[in-house]
């Protein structure tokens, strides 16, 4: 641990914001046993006691990022368990831990980049056999795979993988080939590949809604590789590519089914189908007003998908806009940690950026969707909705931008033939 | 809602903005540590000519005369990408990634080789040495 002291100020101020939050929650929240608040504060103050003890055992140099992902991990459980009136949302809770486990496999794995780089293949893989999951278990008119105990959306894993993908393959840009005529990195290939595959299928599940996060991973990644100096982009190269973007937008919008249409021009007010979950929302912000109704006090529970499409507008209800504006600025800050303490490869600093953009992209489509500024997409705000696969795929991510805060740079051991060892063991 | 309970509300955002102030200021604080870290991944090294030095802050450094490269040499005898320092345990390494004029290291002419203190590197008509970081004051 680099800074003891720093360590400690960190455990008490987060458990303090927590413990404000549940004062609150005891003062003005809608319970029908003190109990419920009890579990509650014992759930959630349990977790942060408890990861801070943990966190020293990983020996990692950094850990800023951690504890802003369980401050913000315990005030999505809160904000959850009071929907509706305040009891304990347990399977919240259990995917809040999972996500917090899914950060330090990602922190573990991410940390080396020459490590992983060496492992690239399996990324690719990994897509792949998420793609083929997708078309053999999801079919084209869903997106869930249906456990019976549980669902799961394999495209949120997809994610990471692809922030993965972008980074990997920025080392690369040097090694040019001549393919007729043109020089191309066969990474910047296949990467532009993967991402149209997966846009493609999410286009062929109905999945509109992670396209923009799917397309802005790829876009940060595309343009750190102008700014990495081994690129060599020409502007002749980059006034094409933003030309063909911006004519496939155009064509996808033309040629979009009558479905998408529908989503993309809803007169809210006057469509009872369509429009519903809208209005709601925006009468439960307006209802809210700047410091909410109170814990449970709301009735958005009532509408669908409360706890995850319009997971914002409940907050400004129950909350108040104040809170849920910072509930929102601190997956800001989180994805913006990089600032403060800058990565020193570009591989870190690509995933940063891969991270940032999905960050802030589902977070605008859901916010901006749930106030009727753009069409309503249905995609999660990242661990404040509800959602096991979103919360486990957001822990990977978050895990990728805490690796970037405490690299590793050291070159994998070489691997041992079969026959060196066993001559070393003779 | 009563005056009692916008006091508790504004004062649980309070400690939330706190918070958020102090894991900022946590990780303004990691950042230096963090700089205590590099210093010996890079074994605490630096590139300096008659005028300037340059810090090595990264684990890929790119030298060249273009706009865009970490190190930028503005001199037409230096190619637009010329080399790229790398390191990896402490141990920093220089690479001629297709310049026209090459890389002579302490007069020898090198395409890729590892560097030690007070190595001399000659990029076209530009001297660079390779040596340990000096405190400014």
């Amino acid at each position: 641990m680099s800074n003891p002291v720093s360590y400690f100020f960190s455990c008490v101020f987060v458990i303090i914001a927590h413990g404000a939050m549940l004062f609150n929650v005891f003062q003005n929240g809608n319970y029908e046993s003190v109990n419920d608040v009890i579990t509650l504060c014992t759930a959630v103050i349990g977790l942060d006691a408890a990861y801070f003890i943990v966190m020293p055992f990983f020996k990692q140099r950094t850990y800023a990022v951690d504890f802003m992902l369980l401050l913000i991990l315990n005030m999505s459980n809160i904000f959850q368990s009071c929907f509706g009136g305040v009891h304990l949302d347990l399977k919240h809770f259990i995917t809040g831990i999972a996500a917090l486990v899914s950060c330090r496999i990602g922190c573990i794995a991410c940390r080396n980049h020459r490590w992983i780089q060496d492992k690239k293949k399996f990324v690719w893989v990994g897509i792949g056999v998420l793609m083929i999951v997708i078309f053999l278990f999801c079919g084209s008119r869903s997106m869930w795979i249906d456990l019976g105990f549980m669902t799961i959306q394999p495209s949120e894993f997809i994610k990471p993988l692809l922030v993965l993908a972008c980074a990997t393959s920025i080392s690369e840009q040097q090694n040019k080939h001549k393919v007729l005529g043109f020089n191309v990195v066969y990474e910047n290939l296949i990467l532009f590949g993967i991402v149209a595959a997966v846009i493609l299928f999410q286009w062929w599940c109905r999945d509109l809604g992670s396209i923009p996060t799917f397309a802005a991973i790829y876009a940060s990644g595309f343009l750190l590789r102008i700014c990495y100096p081994k690129a060599k982009f020409s502007k002749k190269t980059l006034i094409i590519a933003g030309s063909c973007v911006a004519a496939a937008g155009i064509v996808a919008v033309i040629l979009a089914p009558p479905y998408v249409k529908d989503r993309l021009f809803v007169d809210i007010w006057n469509d009872d189908v369509n429009g519903y979950q809208q209005t709601k929302a925006l009468i439960g912000i307006a209802e809210g007003g700047w410091f909410g109704k109170g814990p449970g006090e709301g009735f958005l529970h009532n509408v669908v998908a409360y706890e995850s499409d319009i997971v914002f507008s409940t907050i400004c209800e129950e909350w108040g806009l104040l809170y849920a504006l910072m509930t929102a600025l601190m997956l800001l800050v989180i994805v913006a940690m990089p600032l403060v303490n800058p990565p020193r490869s570009y591989y870190h600093a690509t995933m940063c950026a891969g991270v940032c953009a999905a960050f802030t992209v589902q977070m605008a489509l859901n916010i901006f969707g749930s106030c009727n500024m753009i069409p309503f997409t249905g995609v999660t705000i990242p661990f404040i909705s509800a959602g096991g696969s979103s919360m486990v795929a957001s822990g990977l991510m978050i895990g990728m931008i805490a690796a970037a805060q405490s690299p590793v740079f050291k070159n994998p051991k070489p691997k041992k033939s079969r026959k060196q060892a066993k001559r070393r063991t003779s | 809602m009563g005056s009692m309970n916008l006091i508790l509300c504004a004062a649980a955002a309070a400690a939330l903005d706190i918070c958020a102030l102090v894991l900022i200021l946590a990780s303004y604080s990691e950042r230096r540590s963090e700089r205590k870290a590099w210093s010996k991944i890079s074994a605490d090294m630096e590139l300096a000519d008659q005028n300037r030095s340059y810090a090595l802050e990264c684990d890929e450094i790119l030298i060249g005369r273009h706009a865009s490269a970490d190190i930028r040499l503005p001199d037409m005898s230096v190619s637009r990408y010329h080399a790229m320092l790398n390191v990896t345990d402490g141990k920093w390494t220089i690479t001629d990634i297709g310049s026209k004029s090459g890389i002579y290291v302490n007069g020898v002419h090198v395409q890729h080789v590892r560097l030690y203190d007070n190595d001399i590197i000659t990029l076209g008509n530009r001297r660079l040495i390779f040596r340990k970081r000096r405190e400014r004051n």
